[in-house]
């Protein structure tokens, strides 16, 4: 099976989205087309206000487009309601977040079993679920330390073990090194490559570092809000 | 230290309050405080329910009355019950009546010398009437009516000043019997009551039934005053009295009796729900307040959450549950403070004699009020403090969970950006 016959899990045709602040009217993406494919790693660069986010946004399903059709995973979120687009999310995506946005209150365990409960997991499960994944990601000895107690590095593990722990078909990652060294920047890369290959998890994940360019196997570049181009590649 | 305790929806609800812990204990500390008082009030409130029986029961009103069909309507003192005596035997023998006593009431004028006041004079019978009035048993100065002698009077300490009387003075009373004819008699002053309150003296104004019946050319009993041995089975004895009693007379309520008694003990009941409403009221907006703070601290988080897949109502859930524990922890320390104190002032009683002023006693609706007060204490006390306390904290949690609901996941990578 070549790339282009591989199932599309998420796409954007003629995506326009506008933020109305007061009376300013901001045009993050004017008229973006893409389209991603299972078992891709995606990255989506491009300079500050380039509308990196705003597509992160909508392919995740966290909005809708003012403008277009944005298809995640079957379902066109221009007629998904909020609570549909919430159990879109729930049961098929998963997130990274540049700052981690671990749950302060709750162990590393807790975190990742906490998604798992939302989507209506058995206790057995969840405990069985989050083990695994914990000690996938080399997180076993530190399941019960809360987010404070782990460096940022080990935190953004965490996150990635609970953005993988439901088995989604789709990770959108919002700047995932930004707050990592050279060296969590790049493990952290190499631990998503890896769930990438083994476990077939597609990632999209927006980014200037061009070290983590280097992990994806295509690389969409946006400029104003628009795709500049659209690149596959050889990953690292 | 971890909580295991639930789910891990749970445990993000119960240790969320512990992030600002002191905001916390201050709102649990507040809320505890408000439920205390309204606990407080509602003790008042029940307590002044049972204490306006017992002292009505005490002066005179009892806690039911037999009394004609029609007295409710007329309060005319020459109505009669009919084959009274007998009826007043068979109420006596009723289970639970603690005294059954007869009376008969006549309006007349009472003189020595040059002085005259004009009172109600009750015709009692000597024998039952120091069980069912408490402010005749010891009397400021003199006796009682004894049994079985006629020709004396007891009066009020007020009643007496206006006359100038003494101990032993011979008081003429008139009155019009049932004729229409003006009747007199010569009744010895053998006793002075003193209530403490100048109100109730100067309605004491006792000597025998039959001298009373000698005045109005009445004969038969006007009302039997029925006092239950037990406050808190008043309506059990009603209902056997009515039985006993059928379609002869009324059977009427301490509260149909003295409606003024009932009014006041209303006014003092509203009066003690509306305080004890507001201070939970601002209790309630002073918890919406911290709660909402505590959701906007945390917006960003919420919005992570959501984003993750946490529907609306789950972000409402899990701020309701905050409120819960608030809600739990504040009715616990609702009940270690306000329970002692309602069961210490329900068992030593407050003494209201500081407000009263020169009066040291306080008469409602021709009623002599206990100067002691006690709160009801009972098992409702706990169950009361979690009702409060769980209903203020959900109510003060809706605004801030409904808030929480409407957050926008798309803001928790915005932030980021």
């Amino acid at each position: 099976m070549t790339d282009d016959d591989k199932p599309i899990l998420a796409s954007a045709k003629d995506v326009e989205k506008t933020f109305v602040t007061g009376k300013v009217e901001v045009r993050a993406l004017r008229g973006v087309d893409i389209e991603v494919r299972e078992g891709e790693m995606l990255a989506l660069v491009g300079p500050s206000g380039s509308g990196k986010t705003t597509l992160l946004n909508l392919l995740g399903a966290l909005d809708r487009p003012t403008r277009g059709e944005v298809v995640v995973l079957g379902e066109d979120l221009g007629k998904l309601g909020k609570s549909a687009r919430a159990r879109l999310r729930l049961g098929s995506l998963g997130f990274v977040f540049q700052a981690y946005n671990l749950v302060p209150v709750l162990t590393a365990r807790e975190n990742v079993e906490f998604v798992l409960e939302l989507r209506g997991a058995p206790r057995a499960e969840r405990r069985a679920r989050s083990a695994e994944v914990l000690a996938d990601l080399g997180l076993a000895g530190l399941a019960d330390r809360r987010p404070n107690e782990l460096s940022g590095g080990q935190q953004q593990r965490v996150a990635v073990a609970r953005a993988v722990a439901a088995r989604p078909k789709l990770v959108l990652a919002d700047e995932p090194t930004a707050n990592l060294d050279s060296e969590n920047a790049e493990q952290l890369m190499a631990l998503m490559r890896r769930l990438n290959v083994e476990h077939g998890v597609t990632f999209v994940f927006s980014t200037h570092d061009p070290r983590v360019v280097a992990h994806a196997t295509r690389i969409v570049t946006l400029v104003d809000g628009r795709v500049a181009s659209d690149q596959a590649r050889e990953a690292a | 230290m971890s909580i295991e305790l639930g789910t891990p929806l749970t445990r993000y609800a119960v240790r969320s309050l512990g992030r600002n812990a002191r905001r916390t204990a201050l709102s649990v500390v507040g809320i505890a405080f408000g439920v205390g008082v309204a606990l407080f009030g509602l003790a008042w409130i029940r307590g002044e329910g049972q204490m306006t029986a017992r002292a009505a029961a005490g002066s005179g009103v009892g806690h039911m009355r037999v009394a004609p069909h029609d007295f409710l309507l007329t309060r005319d003192d020459d109505l009669r019950l009919s084959d009274a005596a007998e009826l007043l035997a068979r109420v006596r023998e009723v289970p639970g009546v603690e005294v059954a006593a007869p009376y008969a009431r006549a309006g007349v004028l009472v003189a020595i010398g040059t002085r005259s006041v004009q009172v109600e004079l009750t015709g009692v019978d000597p024998e039952a009437e120091p069980r069912a009035l408490r402010f005749i048993r010891e009397l400021s100065s003199g006796h009682y009516l004894a049994p079985g002698e006629d020709g004396q009077i007891v009066l009020g300490t007020t009643l007496v000043e206006r006359l100038g009387a003494e101990l032993g003075d011979e008081l003429v009373v008139m009155t019009m019997d049932r004729n229409g004819d003006m009747q007199s008699a010569i009744l010895v002053l053998v006793g002075i009551a003193s209530s403490g309150s100048r109100q109730i003296d100067t309605g004491i104004a006792q000597a025998s039934l039959a001298d009373v019946a000698a005045l109005t050319g009445r004969d038969e009993i006007a009302e039997i005053t029925v006092v239950a041995s037990d406050v808190h089975a008043i309506d059990e004895v009603h209902a056997r009295v009515a039985r006993v009693v059928g379609g002869a007379a009324d059977v009427l309520t301490w509260q149909e009796v003295a409606p003024a008694l009932v009014a006041g003990v209303a006014t003092d009941a509203a009066f003690m729900n509306v305080a004890a409403l507001i201070v939970l009221v601002v209790v309630l907006l002073g918890v919406a307040s911290a709660q909402l703070t505590a959701v906007l601290e945390r917006k960003k988080e919420l919005a992570v959450l959501a984003a993750l897949g946490m529907r609306a109502s789950a972000l409402v859930r899990v701020v309701l549950m905050e409120g819960t524990a608030l809600g739990v922890a504040a009715g616990i320390v609702a009940i270690a403070w306000a329970v002692p104190l309602i069961a210490h002032l329900a068992s030593a009683g407050v003494d209201l004699r500081a407000f009263f002023g020169e009066e040291q006693s306080l008469a409602l609706g021709g009623v002599l009020l206990d100067p002691v007060f006690y709160p009801e204490f009972g098992p409702w006390v706990f169950w009361m403090a979690f009702v409060m306390s769980l209903a203020a904290t959900i109510v003060a949690s809706l605004y801030p969970a409904v808030f929480a609901a409407r957050t926008d996941p798309a803001s928790a990578l915005r932030a980021d950006a």
